[in-house]
């Protein structure tokens, strides 16, 4: 009974440890200015994207002939394309490719760096320096020019695309994971658990893995910027992939042809991008320093 | 030195090897068929036999092991081939453009160079006042811009007497006329400026609490002598590395600026021959792209012995 008392209180303890961990952190990110500008801009364009049908105007692929090329009015908020589609109701479409396209591409990087760093870090040996070498090799290779060769060889294609954005992806995730292993591997809770007879698969699941949490956070705050970039720079090249409903950077690349008479076509798209890689950039630069533990004093 | 150098051009030949390798496996994965795109609209009327002798003479129904040798062998008399679409030597193609493309990468290092450092220092210099924020946030901006967004904003706004002002020409190469190249340099510099920037500042953060510039300032020399010769120089070595790291990215940047300002260089030539599968040029492309690469990293290496004799003396 006293222990179980004692065992409940020590809970408490933690847990209140625990909010005023987060508490201390959210002050630190609030106190950033930058970092919470970047937060609602990055809420605006969820919910932009996931709330698209109800806030379009017009069907995005609905065509206007009798106002083609239009200029931004009461009518048409942002404008018209050379079929006269509504250039808004296509950026709130837009919205849902570019960041379906930032958010699973990494996905795919968080996993392959993520296990591939802990499986580093925690056999060490030949292990590490093979995948350490290769790390390095993707690390080297610019990340556009990868993606250029990729198209080039495999049709542009939705899964093509994740594959490779998340290809580029992972080298940053799996040395940020595999320092944490590094880290941790010889405290004294692992080799308590190692001790127990815990396989090394419970072991990094259970305790490895979320001690990565609060970095990969802010990796993948600044890799969603970083894939969107790179996608929409494919498709601005003409190489992106071609779907009915259109990506922002395939937008720019038909719209480029009109910048000097119609220039709202690719300007409002670029800043669309623009603004949403800046969100994503100053929230993931927010979240290092609130997650730095020398800022707290 | 000597020494280091031989070593290190001793190292390039695995990393050549391997990477011939590579793109010699991905051409012979690449779908689509190479004789649809030798004879164009003429496939369709061609019969099977004739089909099959194109076949034999380009060496396709030779064995995988046997055309890759064939392909080492064409690499290291640096023969690429000849362009399917355009019917002229690849070699021809890029000793055409690569020179515009070097052209166009250094005016981005210039830009980058010219406003990242000076920004960087000064940032760090006034660490935390507004000026080092106003930096440090306009160099978060750089970083987030997409370049093809800056082009057509300086398209509109410094080529169009009708947007702003018609400082410099839309697009072009203009025969070598330079002020074709100050937009083009401009866009292409600007995110390497940022980065610059930043990593001015946080290194020059770093070597500011050493012991020789303690040394220094006690010696009593003079700030802006400790500034330059104690400071500055020591908190560029990491400058170096990330500059050195950067130099693909503005070699990919190049590919898209190109493509804003129609400038002739391997960018405009590779994306055409992406779309139209004409492999030759994709690969000649591809190996130039990577002979630069390693030619950059090469030099920054040796640009980083030059300035830190730890690492030359050292092993």
């Amino acid at each position: 009974m006293a222990t179980s008392a004692v065992n409940s209180e020590i809970v408490n303890l933690t847990e209140t440890k625990r909010i005023t961990n987060f508490q201390r952190f959210w002050r630190a990110f609030c106190r950033n200015r930058v970092a919470l500008i970047g937060l609602m801009i990055v809420v605006v364009m969820i919910f932009a994207a996931l709330f698209a049908p109800a806030i379009a105007p017009y069907d995005p692929i609905e065509p206007h002939y009798t106002s083609v090329l239009a200029a931004p009015s009461s009518e048409f908020l942002l404008g018209t394309d050379e079929l006269g589609r509504d250039i808004f109701s296509r950026l709130l479409y837009g919205a849902r490719i570019s960041l379906v396209i930032g958010f699973v591409a990494q996905v795919v990087a968080i996993s392959i760096g993520l296990a591939l760093g802990m499986i580093s870090g925690w056999y060490g040996g030949w292990v590490d320096d093979a995948i350490m070498r290769i790390t390095d090799a993707f690390f080297a290779i610019p990340g556009l020019m990868f993606l250029i060769v990729f198209v080039a060889i495999l049709e542009p294609s939705p899964v093509t695309i994740f594959a490779a954005l998340g290809l580029i992806g992972w080298p940053s995730d799996a040395r940020m994971m595999r320092s944490q292993v590094l880290a941790i591997k010889e405290l004294e809770y692992v080799v308590a658990a190692r001790a127990m007879g815990a396989s090394a698969l419970r072991i990094m699941v259970s305790h490895l893995l979320p001690n990565a949490i609060a970095p990969t956070i802010v990796l993948a705050s600044l890799g969603i910027a970083g894939a969107i970039l790179a996608e929409s720079s494919l498709s601005f090249l003409g190489l992106g992939i071609t779907i009915p409903n259109p990506s922002w950077g395939s937008m720019i690349d038909l719209g480029r042809n009109y910048t000097l008479t119609a220039w709202w076509y690719a300007i409002f798209p670029g800043a669309a991008i623009m603004l949403t890689v800046l969100g994503f950039n100053f929230v993931g630069d927010g979240l290092r320093d609130a997650l730095d533990p020398t800022q707290y004093q | 030195m000597t020494k280091y150098i031989a070593r290190r051009l001793v190292q390039v030949i695995p990393t050549l090897w391997v990477i011939f390798t590579i793109l010699f496996v991905l051409a012979y994965l690449m779908p689509g068929d190479p004789i649809r795109t030798v004879l164009g609209e003429e496939y369709e009327r061609i019969d099977e036999a004739t089909i099959e002798g194109i076949k034999e003479e380009l060496g396709l129904n030779k064995p995988f092991i046997v055309r890759y040798f064939e392909f080492l062998g064409q690499m290291v008399r640096l023969d690429l081939g000849k362009s399917q679409i355009l019917k002229e030597p690849v070699i021809d193609v890029i000793g055409y453009r690569l020179p515009r493309t070097l052209q166009l990468m250094a005016g981005g290092m210039f830009v980058a160079l010219i406003i990242g450092i000076p920004a960087g220092i000064v940032s760090a210099i006034k660490q935390y006042t507004w000026i080092d924020h106003a930096l440090m946030l306009f160099a978060l901006i750089g970083v987030s811009m997409p370049v093809f967004w800056q082009g057509l904003l300086f398209q509109l706004f410094l080529t169009q007497e009708k947007y702003g002002v018609a400082l410099f020409p839309v697009a072009g190469y203009g025969d070598g006329d330079l002020t074709y190249m100050i937009l083009p340099s401009l866009v292409l510099g600007t995110h390497l400026s940022a980065v610059i920037a930043r990593v001015t500042r946080s290194s020059m953060l770093e070597v500011r609490s050493q012991d020789y510039l303690k040394t220094a300032r006690a010696k009593g020399l003079r700030e802006r002598r400790i500034l330059l010769r104690h400071h500055l120089r020591n908190a560029l070595i990491p400058v170096i590395t990330v500059i050195g790291l950067q130099v693909a990215g503005l070699l990919t940047g190049s590919l898209v600026t190109e493509t804003i300002f129609n400038w002739p260089g391997l960018g405009r030539a590779i994306v055409p021959a992406i779309q139209s599968r004409d492999t030759p040029v994709i690969m000649g492309i591809l190996i130039f792209g990577a002979l630069m690469f390693i030619l950059i990293n090469l030099i920054t290496d040796l640009i980083y012995a030059l300035v830190n004799p730890r690492i030359r003396y050292g092993t």
